[in-house]
């Protein structure tokens, strides 16, 4: 019984292979030449002091020197805690409001959706002005306005070590979320309307069709945003640099930032290869927990 | 939407909980909007220095004076917004394309290797391009010597990898009966990609596109590094030309931020119905 | 179903618009073939007659409001000179340009010439991408310059490249505060002020309302990387005017390092300088300025008299283009302070034209050319009407020649004070390049932060000096430093 099936299903398949990799030869081909070969490279700069007229293999050396590294080790510890405050929030909030667009008219939803992503469409230059005025820590700047009303003190928000790494992850809540709404939108239109029709039929509430229909379906769109959330977490550079420096202190170094003065400030190409490996291995065992846990499902 | 429950005809607990989603909605929005806000109002400024920017949530004085400056700042202003259009348009096209169809490799056909390169493929996103920047400017520019042209903007982006992972979390959801039925009736994979998946996949497609044209059109750095010449720059590299030496010139710098953010607003409006519908399973079944 | 189709146009019109689209970027290519594919260095070219065709690139970054507006005529005054050399200018941001260099450099292809620091030297020439311009340079164009400035572009025998100005960072005092706060300006322009003087000064500055500060005596830039700037100009004037002492030894091992950093902590004690100072930005200072919240700002530069003045002009125009609540403001160029018994030493900044070469090496006709372009972008017309433009004095004879009759507007004593900050401007020193990137290495990672940290009130002043020693100690050995 069981062998006919798998005949059947052998039949069936027969030219599959040959179709999928017509499928994917382009995507193939673009990757291997401009992304597996400057990888490929940045991994033999790993093992080498480089120069660009000639680099000399060191061995080891640059893995040695980023373990030895305590500011490697604080980078990595400071990038863990930004995506730990960040990337599950960001998740709920965009969730929580693709739920809540839902049930609105249908031009209410199209301008809400427009709005949430606006943001991205924004330069990040002008955002970057925005934000700094903002965090300005004199009275007049806005957060401090703010926080003047319930009669506190005004803060220094980006120049202090208490509160900066708070407000690099105030303004990841604040802004960013489109993308990942307009997904969440996208795949919960995707969601048959049948498996409502179901549950109504048994009197199920809102809570249990969101727990027993919502949530599983929307699983593999979960594990996307989780895994490329997590993947641009760890490489944040961009808010740091333009905000902080990585500054004060130390306290919101990253480890993209760190890589990048590497690579860029002090000309180490070698040692900042050698880091972004070990970085790339950190997130590589991540994504794959993630997808042990959430990626079983995704086949139907 | 059967996701939330009628309650029954009952009127008032509907409006109620609609109002309180509203109002949470609209308090959401005023946080996202106010740097648009800020970026709009400011492009009304005088062209002044960004030492002379006076914070203040209304303008002093609405001047069209920056749109001006733009446009007269320099002569390729136009060439800038064309040269982006073209690159934007190329990559979001081939990026929707060639990841539909990697996509609907990677989760719908079982084929030889297809768990090792989908891992293959992930694991080079774990990479920070800090690293792979300079072996990739030197593929371009001292092998291929491609550098100042369309193809040096366009070929590095043709089809991403985030793009083929969101096409295959999405497409696993298809159910697999359908398939597996086209297939019992003769069709092709060719076929069943073309009448069946493109069809429930206009979702995810449209999704796709404005994200990936969006991430085009703002890219700078790679534009920057491979053109040089004005002529070859896109808008977000020409921005860049009005941040002067100790100075900004802020209120045009805006005006250039809000004209390169029109042509986001118009695709977006222009493709929202797609993503507005979904697309149903049982529509195609039937 | 109708939708469908709709659907189906759609895709078909994207598909043939990639047809176009791709058809259009081939035209592209064709199009600029010729210029963008000339090599930049070629040796065939420029080896077979003397006067054979040559193109010499260079990245410049706006060093003007109007320098790169000019571009085209800078390249066609070039090629009138030198009918056989092109002059390719690649315009890039003051912000991105170092991250185009970098790359560039690394990738083993970066442009013949670049406008940069001359500290930058000592970043690319370990990785031996620097061409040396020496041999090149006709006796005639290297008495053109004064010496100090050509000297920051040397290193060793090498001349790397050629001084486009010599900028002295200042302070920036206004003029009626400082006279209700009885500080004799012009004294100070004259003879200059020691560090106590100064904080004095900058107390009776201060004007306050009850508990809140309006106006400051004393705001300088310090966010991020700009605090750098900061204690740079300060340890200027107490003694250390280069980060290594004449045997190669670390010099802010230094108790008169300590020193410095005290003074930094007991500005923002006193109240007169913002204790918010670690997050005050270029942009928010002027604004400060300019609105009266503070007495003196900086960094100052001479040209911002002009920018102050352009101001006053709005106001006076009052047509609701002169920045929000500012007031007329007479911009007073004063210099930093010294400390105990140590002379005045103005922290000097050289950017210039520096020389880089490809993978492949360069052939003599080339870098000739290169020089030739060198020295025409840092001397006579171009560089007087750029350095007018930012109101910095000429290092060149050519350029002091070619200014004549241009007009300057500057108030007479900013300008006498200018001069005397000139003066002070510290010759080079030159330090191993070794020793260099790990002083760098050692700001970057060890001073930068931890100023900040001593600006937020985080650290105490002794605390970032015992860190610094360690990280000079380590780094250099305990006989490596001054103790």
């Amino acid at each position: 019984m069981a062998r006919t099936a798998s005949n059947t299903r052998n039949r069936l398949n027969r030219g599959d292979n040959a179709w999928a990799y017509a499928f994917i030869a382009v995507a193939l081909c673009g990757y291997a030449l401009f992304t597996a070969y400057p990888v490929i490279n940045a991994f033999i700069i790993s093992f080498q002091e480089y120069k660009p007229l000639g680099s000399t293999f060191n061995g080891l050396d640059n893995y040695a020197d980023t373990f030895k590294s305590e500011l490697f080790g604080k980078a990595i510890w400071n990038t863990v805690v930004y995506t730990l405050l960040t990337v599950p929030v960001a998740l709920i909030l965009s969730f929580a409001v693709a739920i809540m667009i839902m049930p609105l008219k249908k031009w209410a939803q199209t301008t809400f959706k427009a709005i949430y992503y606006l943001p991205a469409v924004a330069s990040g230059v002008a955002l970057s002005v925005v934000w700094l005025w903002i965090f300005d820590p004199l009275q007049g700047g806005i957060l401090n306005q703010l926080i003047s009303v319930f009669g506190i003190e005004n803060q220094n928000w980006l120049g202090s070590s208490k509160t900066s790494m708070f407000s690099l992850v105030f303004m990841s809540w604040l802004s960013s979320h489109g993308t990942s709404i307009i997904i969440y939108v996208a795949a919960l239109l995707g969601i048959d309307e049948s498996y409502y029709e179901a549950a109504d039929i048994d009197g199920a509430s809102f809570w249990q069709k969101m727990w027993h229909i919502v949530i599983p379906c929307l699983k593999p769109t979960t594990l996307f945003l989780l895994v490329t959330g997590v993947i641009g977490s760890f490489q944040v550079f961009q808010n740091a640099y333009l905000m902080t420096g990585g500054g004060p202190d130390h306290s919101t170094t990253m480890v993209g930032l760190l890589i990048f003065d590497t690579a860029f400030k002090y000309f180490e190409f070698g040692a900042a290869a050698a880091q972004s490996l070990v970085l790339a291995l950190i997130i590589g065992i991540i994504a794959f927990i993630q997808f042990k846990f959430l990626g079983k499902d995704v086949e139907y | 939407m059967g996701l939330f429950n009628k309650h029954l005809g009952n009127r008032g607990l509907r409006y109620t909980r609609n109002a309180i989603i509203v109002v949470f909605l609209l308090l959401f929005a005023l946080a996202t909007l106010f740097p648009i806000y800020f970026m709009i109002m400011s492009s009304f400024g005088d062209p002044i220095e960004a030492g002379a920017v006076s914070y203040s949530i209304w303008p002093g004085k609405i001047s069209l004076e920056s749109y001006k400056f733009f446009f007269e700042f320099s002569e390729y202003s136009y060439r800038w917004l064309w040269n982006s259009l073209v690159v934007a348009s190329v990559v979001m096209v081939s990026n929707v394309v060639f990841a539909t169809m990697a996509g609907y490799a990677f989760s719908k056909i079982r084929f030889k290797g297809r768990g090792i390169l989908f891992a293959v493929l992930l694991a080079a996103m774990m990479i920070p391009y800090q690293v792979t920047q300079v072996p990739l400017y030197i593929l371009i520019v001292n092998i291929f010597e491609i550098q100042n042209t369309y193809s040096a903007l366009i070929l590095p982006s043709i089809v991403t990898v985030y793009n083929i992972f969101l096409a295959k979390q999405f497409m696993s959801s298809i159910p697999n009966e359908i398939l597996e039925s086209a297939k019992v009736e003769g069709a092709s994979q060719g076929k069943i990609l073309f009448t069946i998946i493109m069809p429930l996949s206009k979702t995810v497609m449209a999704v796709m596109a404005i994200l990936t044209f969006m991430d085009t059109w703002n890219t700078f750095f790679w534009p920057f590094l491979v053109t040089n010449t004005m002529d070859m720059q896109t808008i977000q590299v020409g921005l860049k030309n009005f941040r002067f030496a100790n100075t900004t010139y802020f209120a045009p710098m805006m005006a250039g931020a809000t004209i390169s953010a029109v042509p986001m607003f118009i695709l977006f409006f222009s493709l929202q119905r797609y993503f507005l519908e979904g697309v149903t399973v049982g529509a195609v079944k039937g | 179903m109708k939708r469908k189709t709709k659907f189906a146009s759609t895709v078909l019109a994207l598909m043939l618009s990639v047809g176009a689209l791709s058809a259009c970027s081939g035209n592209g290519n064709n199009g600029n073939a010729d210029p963008s594919n000339a090599p930049s260095s070629n040796p065939s070219a420029s080896s077979e007659a003397p006067a054979a065709k040559d193109t010499i690139t260079a990245l410049l970054p706006p060093v003007s409001a109007n320098y790169q507006a000019n571009f085209e005529q800078m390249a066609a005054d070039f090629n009138k000179l030198y009918p056989n050399l092109t002059l390719k200018i690649e315009p890039a941001s003051w912000e991105d340009m170092t991250q185009k260099l970098d790359t560039q450099v690394n990738a083993g292809s970066p442009p013949d010439l670049a406008f940069i620091n001359s500290e930058s030297v000592a970043k690319y020439e370990p990785l031996g991408m620097l061409m040396d311009l020496k041999p090149h340079l006709t006796p005639e164009m290297v008495s053109d310059f004064d010496e100090v400035p050509l000297g920051y572009m040397a290193r060793g025998d090498a001349q790397y490249g050629l001084p486009a100005y010599l900028a002295v960072h200042s302070i920036g005092g206004n003029k009626q505060f400082l006279e209700e706060a009885g500080v004799d300006w012009k004294k100070v322009q004259q003879e200059g002020w020691t560090y106590d003087e100064f904080r004095e000064a900058i107390k009776s500055g201060v004007v306050k309302e009850g508990d809140t500060t309006k106006r400051y005596g004393f705001v300088f830039a310090t966010s991020g990387v700009a605090s750098k700037d900061y204690l740079g100009i300060l340890v200027k004037g107490a003694g250390m005017p280069y980060p290594f002492t004449e045997d190669l030894k670390y010099a802010y091992t230094d108790q008169k390092y300590l020193t410095v950093l005290q003074a930094i902590r007991q500005i923002i004690d006193d109240g007169s300088m913002p204790k918010e100072a670690s997050s005050i930005d270029a942009g928010k200072r002027w604004n400060m300025f300019l609105t009266g919240q503070t007495m003196i700002t900086g960094k100052g530069l001479a040209g911002f008299e002009n920018s102050a003045k352009l101001n006053n002009e709005k106001l006076k125009a009052n047509d609701g283009s002169a920045v929000a609540d500012s007031i007329p403001v007479d911009y007073v160029v004063l210099p930093m302070p010294s400390f105990a018994g140590e002379p005045a030493v103005s922290h000097a900044v050289v950017d210039g034209y520096v020389a880089f070469r490809g993978k492949k090496e360069p052939t003599a006709e080339h870098a000739a050319n290169v020089a030739k372009a060198a020295y025409f972008l840092a001397s006579g017309s171009v560089a007087a009407t750029t350095n007018n433009e930012i109101a910095l004095s000429h290092i060149t004879e050519s350029a002091r020649k070619a200014s004549e009759g241009m007009e300057v507007a500057l108030d007479p004593d900013n300008q006498a004070a200018s001069a005397v900050l000139l003066s002070q401007a510290p010759a080079m020193r030159e330090i191993p390049s070794d020793l260099g990137s790990e002083a760098i290495k050692i700001e970057n990672e060890v001073i930068i932060p931890k100023l900040q940290a001593l600006l937020a009130g985080e650290i105490t002043p002794e605390q970032m000096f015992e860190d610094v020693k360690k990280a000079a100690v380590d780094t250099f050995g305990a006989d490596g430093v001054v103790q």
